[in-house]
């Protein structure tokens, strides 16, 4: 290679980096008009959101402070937290129940060890496979978890259970995408070997891959169960169980006192789930 | 009767002829070693043996199973008898020596304790056999990412011997380590030869070595069998010919694989 060719394709200035750039520019431009982002307006009415937050000195009550720490409310607050807690649990075991065993069959690594062979019929079944659990992956996470908790509210009644339903369906389709992108950047040399000692694909998913993925599970795991709890105060919404309820409620009723109640729990709640996960994570590296 | 047989065999992959007229008989019980320049077709023969390369004419026998027609359960009870070792250890790094020995224990031990990892004491007995052969029972517990490389070729010797095979193929075995732990991978190679009766199949970079532990050398050279004897016979001229550059018989089928413009001849091989 030349010299001047070495200088032309490493140069920063580029025309082509020059019209990426420029493209950058213009996509931003085009959503920012379309939208009708303003900074005026966030400038001007600044002064709103700190009067709706602190509260208007003419109005009783107005304001989210100082959050409303009576005795019963709180402990009201903190049951209905742990039931949303113990919603996003059961959802996660349903959606890694799920996720966990497809995430085998959707990976291009592991369906070749559990269906070898370049044959046209076995790479065509292995290609349906392999694009059906995508597209239901894609489907069942490209529908939000609210759409979900109403589908199932519908066909379950009022509760937790509907809500348990559509975050662990939710969750399934993310978990499955996560986890076959994952099982793909797993080595190959470890299959490899344990496949030519003529172990069935199980025994060699058991001992080759899985050892190799585990960290990525884990941490995956634990982050789609912030997630998941995160998700869940948003459920009751619909009616579909956990703190969101009683969230709507306070919202729907400007008793925002009982609001900063409420999202200092949440927060609590997740700031107390990252300690735990951090600490799980660790045992996995 | 040779338990691998091969009779005017052409070996390679699709549309790619590596190796051809291959005409061969090991018997068991051999150590045996495979010299030549990079890219002849070692590996590729090495990994014909186990099926994994492709006989695309001739005749391959191996353990009696016709490799031309091998495949499905056929080839997976092939291999379970075949060992096999490689240049990079294959280990499952997160794994633990232990349960990557038992890694190839697989194939003969039923679905359910193996997926839950569960040894009963006759098979911890005999994994701890193994990990004495190879001299690695110290590290036991250890993960295999913290073992150094002989530790770790180790380890792949042990795991190799737990299949109980009565053939082990060694892909470059010794190429990525330093000469003393290259040596003791050899001598346990030596071992599980001696101990098990296992025939080895090796492919070398290293002549000494092949001169020192094996019985037989097979020296390729522009995809064919320039030489096949005792070790002793390895003489000067003997050896420049296996390494010396040659054009491939059928340059437009045959993979020109970077044959070295100079003799790779280690200074210790030619003494």
């Amino acid at each position: 290679m030349q010299l001047a060719e070495i200088k032309r394709r490493t140069n920063p200035f580029h025309p082509y980096n020059l019209a990426v750039t420029l493209a950058a520019l213009l996509l931003i431009a085009w959503c920012w008009r379309a939208t009708e982002m303003s900074v005026p307006a966030l400038l001007d009415g600044w002064g709103n959101m700190i009067v709706y937050i602190a509260g208007n000195p003419d109005i009783k009550d107005s304001g989210f402070f100082p959050p409303n720490l009576s005795g019963g409310s709180v402990g009201k607050y903190l049951l209905s937290m742990l039931e949303t807690v113990q919603m996003a649990l059961l959802a996660l075991i349903l959606s890694v129940l799920i996720a966990f065993p497809l995430s085998f069959l959707a990976s291009r690594n592991t369906l070749e060890i559990i269906l070898p062979g370049q044959r046209p019929l076995t790479r065509l079944v292995k290609a349906a496979i392999y694009a059906s659990l995508r597209f239901l992956a894609n489907l069942s996470r490209s529908i939000n978890e609210i759409i979900w908790a109403l589908l199932f509210v519908s066909a379950v009644g009022l509760g937790p259970m509907p809500g348990i339903l559509a975050l662990g369906v939710h969750t399934s389709g993310v978990l499955l995408k996560l986890f076959s992108e994952g099982i793909e950047t797993a080595q190959q040399e470890p299959i490899d070997a344990l496949a030519a000692t003529g172990a069935g694909f199980l025994k060699v998913i058991r001992y080759a891959v899985v050892p190799q993925i585990t960290p990525f599970f884990v941490s995956m795991t634990l982050y789609r169960l912030e997630s998941d709890v995160r998700s869940a105060t948003i459920l009751g919404f619909t009616g579909a169980g956990g703190i969101g309820i009683y969230l709507f409620d306070k919202l729907r009723s400007y008793e925002n006192h009982d609001v900063t109640t409420i999202l200092l729990i949440i927060v609590v709640t997740v700031a107390i789930i990252d300690r735990i996960s951090a600490t799980i994570r660790a045992r996995y590296t | 009767m040779g338990q691998i047989i091969a009779s005017n065999l052409t070996l390679g992959y699709r549309r790619k002829k590596v190796l051809q007229g291959i005409d061969l008989s090991i018997d068991k019980g051999e150590f045996l070693s495979i010299i030549g320049p990079s890219g002849v077709g070692k590996s590729t023969f090495l990994m014909g043996l186990n099926a994994t390369t492709t006989v695309l004419d001739g005749h391959l026998q191996v353990m009696g199973h016709d490799l031309n027609r091998v495949g499905g359960r056929e080839l997976k009870s092939l291999r379970a008898r075949i060992g096999v070792i490689f240049q990079s250890y294959n280990l499952v790094a997160r794994l633990s020596v232990l349960d990557n020995i038992a890694g190839g224990m697989l194939h003969r031990r039923p679905l359910l304790p193996a997926l839950l990892k569960h040894y009963s004491h006759q098979q911890y007995e005999e994994i701890y056999e193994y990990m004495k052969v190879v001299g690695i029972e110290h590290e036991a517990l250890s993960r295999c990412d913290r073992l150094s490389g002989g530790q770790k070729q180790r380890v792949a010797i042990a795991r190799a011997i737990a299949q109980k095979p009565e053939i082990i193929l060694a892909d470059e075995p010794i190429s990525s380590l330093d000469p003393i732990s290259a040596r003791k991978v050899m001598e346990t190679l030596r071992q599980a030869n001696q101990k098990y009766g296992i025939t080895i199949v090796s492919n070398l970079h290293q002549l000494d070595y092949a001169r020192e532990f094996c019985h037989r050398v097979i020296g390729l050279n522009g995809g064919r069998i320039v030489y096949d004897g005792p070790p002793g016979g390895l003489c000067q001229a003997t050896v420049a010919r296996i390494y010396e550059k040659k054009e491939p018989a059928q340059a437009s089928d045959i993979v020109a694989g970077p044959f070295p413009s100079t003799l790779p001849l280690p200074a210790t091989a030619l003494n």
